[in-house]
Order: structure tokens, then C-alpha cells, then sequence
């Protein structure tokens, strides 16, 4: 029997069947899940146990039959513990957890993809969705990071690139890869000259999330963004603990997002100034 | 027909309010659940201080068993910083109760010395969560530490104080006994029960805490039962609060019937939408008071005791 998506229950043990460094401090690991399963859909996360260490959220970068790949840098002590897990070992799952960025079945539309860090799994898994599209619209990647080994997924978007597929705009900090500077010097750059609308698709840093919205909201021809919010402390991934939650509109990360748009994204006054701690205490971003 | 509930002085719109630990970290998830369609509101359980409480993973479904393990810690942001929360509510009118923890007297009295200012409903005082070393449910199995806690807090404040009590003890009626000694308002029961779950391919506890409780359908009769025996012993003299694994309008009218003045919703209004889950527990019980010709809440307490 194929379900639909994974049960919510405890965490399902999945066995690591690969894993291989993708840029400078950051792994993919690919799991095989015992339950046959229908599908994660790009901007859904898991809640990913590393056993006797810690649980965190995290996104999915892809998932074709049975086996789902995410990425792994190391941020605490639950991704290092996960960085010296090998082939073989087991990991917990639960998931597939939030709701998923919305592609517009049809009309003419440039889909725009921005982020950095993190922000790149959920992306590429989107990326992965919308080369499979039928209807050809125009896909453009924004990738930024410090420098040319810290640009996630960096081989496989340019070989997109390269056989037409999307159009990849890569940028670093230091200028060692694609051009100097951050992902909004060509989104604008794109913008003002783009025929036709566009929509956005973010993910990364919230305050950088917050500089793109704030950047769509010039221009008419942007007629939505949606942003992923799920790089925010979370207990249980299914909307019962709160402690995710965003004011003043008391949605929860987890089950009311974590992809929001624009007319979300204006009422959530925390977003890009405020996330919440373990504690339930707010902090500024 | 009336949904108008009465809990001692307290009045309010319908017998469900939100259970503590549910929703209850912020003000914004508060608001929501009350304009969703609860009668009431009870926050996170607020310490003294800021509190991360225990590592992840800390709380996760049962599928199987249509219920939920955590072992959160009583994680709160501490009063001071909670203020802010509860004057939102107060300003949007919302009705709340304030769930307060210490690891003893002095601490109790330190978190409602410093909110009793506040128009809240009143307190619920949680002597029951079994999440951490100290405090929590050890202090609510001793009756003696029970009627001073509560005596004391009692002489502190005019607010209603609500006694939760915890499923972990041999005679759940000596401890009640004791909180209504002691001068409490009403009884809440029951708390999580002690629980773990293990891995068995990795062979270790999930829980972050590796110990943790249990809530949902699983302890749905296990609440009933004690709801029963508290009626038989207090019957009119305390409110009685039902608590523990209700998801549906018939496991509402079931607390009611064992003797409980109004029910708290945890588990099962977190995990659905609480506009959905709300509507749907509403409609049921006022088809059961149609059918059974009750025309109040007040009517269908205690009515299995016959």
C-alpha cells in the first residue's frame, strides 16, 4: 500500500544509503524510508531525529521513489552528531510536515527562485518540480554565499543551466563565483527589464528574505512571493507546542506555513524582526 | 438552550477552554484559539524565570493510539516576560487563565505576586507536570504540600485558584482533598500520565528527556474514572474540571455526565485547526442536549452518578 504521506507518529527509523560532501562544511545524505510513500512536496519539512542527540526541522531537497535527500552544514551539536553518521546507520523522521509553495498551474509567469545557505534545499526540490512543468515558462535561480565552495548545489544548477533549463544567477560575497555582491543586485537588475509577471519563491536568511520582500513590493509585475519561514525553533512540527508560532496572527509555522505569501507575509509583524526561542521568549533577528 | 457555564464565580460562554501547554506560548495563538470558539483560555505554565526545558525531541504523536507524549519541561519564557502576553489577551478581552509552576512555596508566590494585578479570570496552578527533576508532580503527591501551597496562594489573591492535579498518585481524593482544604476554587484532573516509548532498531528512549507524559485518546478513560471518583467525594461542594484525551463532542458530554463543570481541550485542538475541531464539538453536544432534553450545561454534570 502507497500512502499518501508518512504517518505522524513517532519518528520512522531510515536507513542512510548515501552520503557525499556538496560544498565547503555541508553534506547530502539520502534516506531510505521503509514506508512507501507518495510524497514530500518542495517546501515541506521533516523533523529529523539523530538518535540520543537532538530533533530539528529540516528541508527537503528532493524525494523519488522512496528515498529522500536533505542537506546537512553544521550549525549545533544535533548536525554535528548527524555529520559523523555513515552509510548504513539509521536516522528518525517524522514529517512530511507544512504546506508546500503554490505554482500557478498555468498563465505566463517568470518563476523567480532566491536564497542562500539552507534556504537552497527547498529550492532545488522546487527547481526539481518546475523543470518538469510542461508548460515552458521561464525559471531563474538567485543563489548567493560568502564565497564559491559555500554555493549550495552549485555544479547541479549550472548544469541546468548550461543544457537551458532555467537561467542561473549565481553571486558571492567575494566575487570568487558568478558575479560580487548578493542575489538582489540581479533580481532587480531582472525586474526592471523582466516582460510579463513574476513570483517569487524564497528561502534562506529571514532578514535577507525580508530585503527580497520588501524589493518585490516596488514592483507590480511581482504578483506574489512566497517565502519559507521554517528556519525557526520547533518542538513538535505538527501545530500542537506553539512555540513556532508568529504574531500578531498566531499562526504556527509549522501547519499554517512554513511557505507564507504576500498577503501573509504583511500581517506577520515578526517576520524578519522577531523569531522565538526554546523558551518561548522573542529575540530579533 | 444555553452553553453558559459557571465555574464557581466565574462565568463563561461554553464548558471547553484550552488546556495549558497547548497554543499557549503566545498571546497571537491564544486570541486564536478563543475566537475559534472556546469558552476560555489557559496559558502555557509560567515560572519565575525563562526556561528552555527539556532537548528535542519533546513531544510527538502515537499514532496508533490517537495520542500525543511530551516531555516539554515547562518551557516558558518566565512572568515577567509573559506580562506582555496576558495584557494582550486582556486588551482583547480575552477570558484567561494563567497556568503558574514553581519548584515550591516561595516560587508559586513569586509568579502570582507578579501577574495577580492583571484582569485575568484566575489561576491554574499546575502541581502536576511530570517533565522535570524538581518541582512539578513531586509537589502535587504530598497533601501537605498541597494545602500549604495552596493556602498560601489563596491568601495572596481574590482571583479564583484552580488546583491541577496529577494522575500519578495512589489516592487522587487525598490530594483534592487537601487543595480544597486549603481554600482552591475548583479541581482540574487530570495531568499527562507517566510514559516512554522506545526505539527499538536504535534501542533507546525517543523522548529528548527520555521520560515524558502521555495525553490523548489513550488516557480519555483513565480521566473519566477520576473525574467519577473526585464527583462522589466533592459532588457540589468544588467544581470539578474535566481533562485528558477529549477530540470529539461525545467525549465532552462523557466528562460531564462523570461530574465535571466544564472540560479542558489540549491534544486533539492543536494537532486539527481549532476553527474546524471546535465547530464540530459544538454541533455534537447540542444535538446530545436536543436529544436528552437538557436545556444547560449545568444540567448534564454528574449525571452517571445515579
Amino acid at each position: 500500500m502507497t500512502r499518501q504521506t508518512l504517518p505522524n507518529t513517532k519518528p520512522i527509523m531510515c536507513k542512510i544509503i548515501k552520503k557525499e560532501e556538496e560544498c565547503e562544511d555541508t553534506f547530502t545524505f539520502l534516506l531510505e524510508i521503509p514506508v512507501k510513500v507518495q510524497g514530500a512536496k518542495p517546501g515541506q519539512f521533516i523533523m529529523l531525529w539523530v538518535p540520543g542527540v537532538d530533533e530539528f526541522p529540516i528541508g527537503i531537497a528532493g524525494f523519488e521513489n522512496n528515498v529522500l535527500e536533505i542537506g546537512i552544514a553544521k550549525m549545533g551539536k544535533g548536525t554535528e552528531a548527524l555529520l559523523k553518521k555513515e552509510v548504513g546507520d539509521y536516522l528518525g523522521i517524522r514529517g512530511f510536515y507544512g504546506k508546500q509553495f503554490q505554482v500557478p498551474r498555468e498563465g505566463e509567469v517568470n518563476h523567480l527562485l532566491i536564497g542562500g545557505g539552507f534556504g537552497m534545499t527547498p529550492l532545488k526540490m522546487l527547481t526539481t518540480t518546475l523543470i518538469k512543468q510542461e508548460d515552458k515558462q521561464e525559471i531563474h535561480v538567485f543563489e548567493g554565499a560568502r564565497t564559491k565552495s559555500r554555493l549550495m548545489y552549485l555544479e547541479w544548477f549550472q548544469n541546468l543551466h548550461d543544457a537551458g533549463k532555467l537561467v542561473f544567477h549565481a553571486c558571492t560575497d567575494d566575487g570568487s563565483y558568478g558575479y560580487k555582491g548578493y542575489p538582489t543586485v540581479d533580481l532587480e537588475k531582472f525586474l526592471q527589464e523582466a516582460r510579463g509577471s513574476s513570483i517569487f519563491y524564497v528561502a534562506g536568511p529571514e532578514r535577507m528574505m525580508k530585503v527580497i520582500f520588501d524589493i518585490g513590493k516596488k514592483y507590480d509585475t511581482v504578483i506574489d512571493m512566497q517565502m519559507s519561514l521554517a528556519d525557526r525553533y520547533m518542538r513538535c512540527g505538527f501545530g500542537v507546542c506553539s512555540y513556532c508560532a508568529v504574531d500578531p496572527t498566531g499562526w504556527r509555522i509549522c501547519v499554517d506555513g512554513p511557505i507564507f505569501n504576500t498577503k501573509q507575509l504583511e500581517q506577520i509583524t515578526d517576520f524578519g524582526v522577531y523569531k522565538r526561542l526554546e523558551t518561548g521568549e522573542k529575540e530579533r533577528i | 438552550m444555553s452553553f453558559e457555564t459557571f465555574i464557581g464565580s466565574i462565568e463563561i460562554r461554553n464548558p471547553l477552554i484550552l488546556a495549558s501547554g497547548v497554543l499557549g506560548t503566545t498571546y497571537s495563538t491564544l486570541q486564536r484559539a478563543y475566537t475559534a470558539g472556546l469558552g476560555a483560555v489557559i496559558t502555557k505554565s509560567i515560572g519565575p524565570r525563562s526556561r528552555s526545558g527539556n532537548p528535542n525531541p519533546s513531544v510527538f504523536a502515537l499514532q496508533d493510539i490517537r495520542s500525543l507524549i511530551n516531555s516539554v519541561g515547562l518551557a516558558n519564557p518566565g512572568y515577567q516576560s509573559f506580562r506582555h502576553d496576558i495584557e494582550q489577551l486582556v486588551k482583547s478581552e480575552t477570558p484567561t487563565i494563567v497556568s503558574i509552576f514553581g519548584e515550591n512555596q516561595t516560587e508559586f508566590s513569586e509568579v502570582l505576586d507578579g501577574l495577580k494585578d492583571l484582569n485575568i479570570l484566575g489561576f491554574e496552578v499546575n502541581l502536576s507536570c511530570p517533565n522535570t527533576d524538581k518541582g512539578g508532580s513531586q509537589i502535587g503527591t504530598d497533601p501537605d504540600t498541597v494545602f500549604n501551597i495552596v493556602k498560601t496562594l489563596k491568601s495572596k489573591t481574590d482571583l479564583p485558584l484552580w488546583i491541577k492535579l496529577t494522575p500519578n498518585v495512589s489516592d487522587i481524593v487525598e490530594i483534592a482533598n487537601a487543595a480544597v482544604k486549603g481554600g482552591c476554587d475548583a479541581i482540574v484532573a487530570i495531568n499527562t500520565l507517566k510514559a516512554m516509548v522506545i526505539d527499538i532498531q536504535t534501542k533507546q528512549p525517543i523522548l529528548g528527556f527520555k521520560r515524558g507524559g502521555l495525553s490523548g485518546s489513550a488516557i480519555k478513560p483513565i480521566g473519566i474514572r477520576y473525574i467519577y471518583d473526585l464527583y462522589e467525594s466533592f459532588k457540589d461542594k468544588i467544581p470539578i474540571i474535566g481533562v485528558g484525551g477529549i477530540s470529539k463532542g461525545e467525549d465532552v458530554v462523557e466528562y460531564l455526565l462523570a461530574g465535571a463543570t466544564a472540560v479542558e481541550i489540549g491534544s486533539a485542538i492543536g494537532i486539527a485547526y481549532p476553527e474546524n475541531m471546535i465547530r464540530f464539538i459544538t454541533m455534537k453536544i447540542k444535538k446530545y442536549m436536543q436529544e436528552h432534553n437538557y436545556s444547560s450545561i449545568g444540567e448534564i454534570t454528574g449525571g452517571a452518578h445515579k
